[in-house]
């Protein structure tokens, strides 16, 4: 009887561990690792991940930073341990990443950045990028910014995060795009958190400053443009300024549909998303792929918001 | 020798008033639209919200803690009450947000005093946790997503009067902050309960063997703090007119810096909430002239962390 007993304990556990490395085998796990999902566009983001990865056979996790790069690191850390075949990351600063990456890299983990860039020196320690780039954003609106005002316009900015990686790239692609001869700025200033309380403090200011010389305004995100929208409204400048906002969440899209914003550069975590969990698989089964896919931006404007799919975000 | 000490004492204890003065005048010198009534108003709107977690924190602190779970109370009652517009009416959900502020502040002095927090250092910790509980809460509701009052399809228009109404050019915030300062003042001065806050702040040893029930008055200094910061949250929600569950970040390193400032020593014992309002205007004002000045976000941080170890340092000179 206990030979009996002593066979099927054996076989019983034999049969689990051996599920249980069929099933390991079988799981694909891939890491996406992100600045903090206090930030609505991540959380959707990561919703998306939720939603897609399955459809490609991937299993995700969630890794949070909080806005500490060391975290981003120990992130890494984990998944090279715990065998992630792929990290989709949006980092808080990219450059503090270059070693993880390449021990990641030497690891066998593919390394795929979203919505975000490593510097051009350091471009060989990612496998790809997957997403828009911020400088794409500042250019974007700084040519619609000439579009909308061939003669010329007075511009104030109100920028995100001081010191912030979005932050900067969206001030740098919008200042390295304008043409100084037909916009004027008149004033730019960052706000000490991306937060909507800090830029209408900022723009009451500009205000005080410049009153009605204001023509336009170019904030850094939609949430931030409904504090410079209300600061304008309760001055009442509002009318006949061109707010312009980044970020494309559904404050964006209303603010364009009531028309008191009048650009919204949207990014799409939908498509950035898919285009992500397209090229790992393509890295995963040896294909080519494109080592940078950007995700175009939704150029939102009252006369073509109706066009765009309303954001779930 | 006895004018140069009164000139000396009467410096020493109008430090605040007298930098708010020379502030004001080296502004208004250098940028004359410092003076326009459009900026004066908007300095008073935008220091309403802050005045309010600062009033309730001076309890706190005055009271020998210290509470960084303010900012975590701001971001959960604006997303409490924004989303409780369309279901019960703007009345109701102002009146639930402050509820809730209440009931987050009773709920920390209540997990003080049954952990037996008693030093600052323990405090300090709790309600770092605690605001990190109410925040992650705020987005586990909204889903990190902010919410706008715009998109009520019930009124709401007593919150836009809150934000941006104005009675005989005086903004509405600032009148409601005028009540509940007078109210505050005299609970402090002149209520017994009040008084028991600083003797607990000052010795508690002394003011538990006065009778005093240490534990009680605790909670209701710390339920105090909350309703406060409900106050200052449903204002800078109005304000803004969104609502989210980081709203209100680095309120509570500003209003700690208000209390020092306005002369309330971190010590516990002493202060007094008139001077609180004296030190946010000071900060308020400070951050509206240095963007006036065109000076960069980074030397704001940097006069910022200046004037809080002045006024520190000041403090301790004071007390020595």
């Amino acid at each position: 009887m206990k030979k009996i007993l002593s066979l099927f304990l054996v076989l019983v556990l034999a049969m689990s561990v051996s599920s249980a490395a069929f099933a390991e085998k079988k799981e694909v796990k891939i890491a996406f690792i992100t600045q903090s999902l206090e930030n609505a566009s991540q959380a959707f983001a990561w919703s998306q991940f939720q939603e897609y990865a399955p459809q490609y056979g991937f299993t995700p996790y969630l890794f949070e930073e909080g806005y500490d790069p060391q975290k981003g690191v120990a992130a890494i850390g984990t998944c090279i341990a715990e065998g992630f075949a792929a990290i989709s990351i949006n980092p808080t600063d990219p450059s503090a990443m270059i070693p993880s990456f390449m021990e990641a890299q030497k690891a066998g983990v593919i390394v795929g950045m979203y919505s975000s860039e490593v510097p051009e020196e350091f471009k060989q320690y990612r496998d790809f990028m997957c997403g828009t780039n911020d400088i794409i954003c500042g250019e974007v609106a700084a040519q619609t910014l000439m579009e909308a005002f061939p003669e010329g316009v007075k511009v104030v900015e109100v920028g995100g995060q001081s010191g912030h990686d979005a932050q900067i790239k969206r001030h740098n692609g919008f200042f390295d795009t304008i043409d100084p001869a037909k916009v004027t700025v008149l004033d730019s200033k960052n706000c000490p958190r991306w937060s909507s309380d800090d830029a209408m403090n900022i723009m009451n200011d500009f205000i005080t400053l410049y009153g009605d010389e204001i023509q336009a305004v170019y904030c850094h995100w939609d949430i931030g443009a409904t504090g410079c929208i209300e600061a304008l409204k309760a001055a009442n400048l509002l009318e006949g300024v061109y707010v312009i906002g980044v970020d494309g969440c559904m404050i964006g899209y209303d603010q364009v549909i009531e028309g008191t914003q009048q650009l919204c550069i949207g990014q799409n975590f939908t498509r950035m998303t898919t285009d992500t969990l397209d090229t790992i698989q393509k890295i995963l089964n040896k294909e080519p792929y494109d080592e940078v896919t950007f995700t175009a931006l939704d150029v939102v404007t009252p006369a073509n918001v109706s066009t765009f799919p309303y954001p779930k975000w | 020798m006895r004018n140069e000490n009164k000139l000396l004492r009467f410096i020493n204890q109008n430090l605040v008033l007298l930098g708010i003065i020379v502030l004001v005048t080296v502004t208004a010198v250098i940028q004359p639209k410092f003076l326009m009534t459009r900026n004066l108003t908007n300095i008073l709107r935008q220091m309403t919200s802050l005045a309010f977690v600062a009033l309730g924190m001076t309890f706190v602190i005055i009271g020998g803690f210290i509470d960084l779970s303010v900012v975590g109370m701001v971001s959960l009652v604006s997303v409490i009450t924004a989303s409780l517009i369309n279901p019960i009416g703007q009345v109701g959900a102002l009146l639930c947000g402050l509820l809730a502020g209440a009931l987050l502040g009773y709920l920390n002095g209540t997990i003080l005093t049954k952990f037996g927090a008693t030093i600052q250092a323990e405090v300090l910790f709790i309600t770092y946790g605690m605001s990190s509980v109410f925040i992650a809460v705020g987005l586990l509701v909204t889903n990190a997503e902010t919410l706008r009052i715009a998109r009520s399809t019930r009124p709401y228009d007593m919150f836009t009067a809150i934000g941006s109404g104005s009675f005989l050019g005086i903004p509405i915030s600032i009148l409601i902050f005028a009540v509940i300062l007078a109210i505050m003042y005299f609970f402090q001065t002149r209520t017994l309960a009040g008084r028991s806050i600083s003797l607990m702040g000052g010795n508690k040893t002394a003011a538990y063997l006065c009778g005093f029930n240490i534990n009680r008055t605790m909670q209701m200094v710390y339920t105090i703090n909350g309703l406060m910061s409900a106050f200052g949250s449903i204002v800078l929600m109005s304000r803004v007119t969104t609502a989210t569950a980081t709203l209100g970040t680095g309120y509570e390193a500003n209003a700690i810096l208000c209390v020092v400032v306005g002369g309330t020593t971190l010590a516990g014992g002493k202060g007094n909430v008139l001077r609180t309002l004296l030190g946010v205007f000071l900060i308020t004002l400070l951050s509206n002239c240095m963007n006036l000045l065109g000076l960069s976000t980074y030397m704001q941080t940097v006069m910022n962390g200046a004037v809080l170890v002045t006024a520190i340092w000041l403090d301790n000179r004071k007390r020595l």
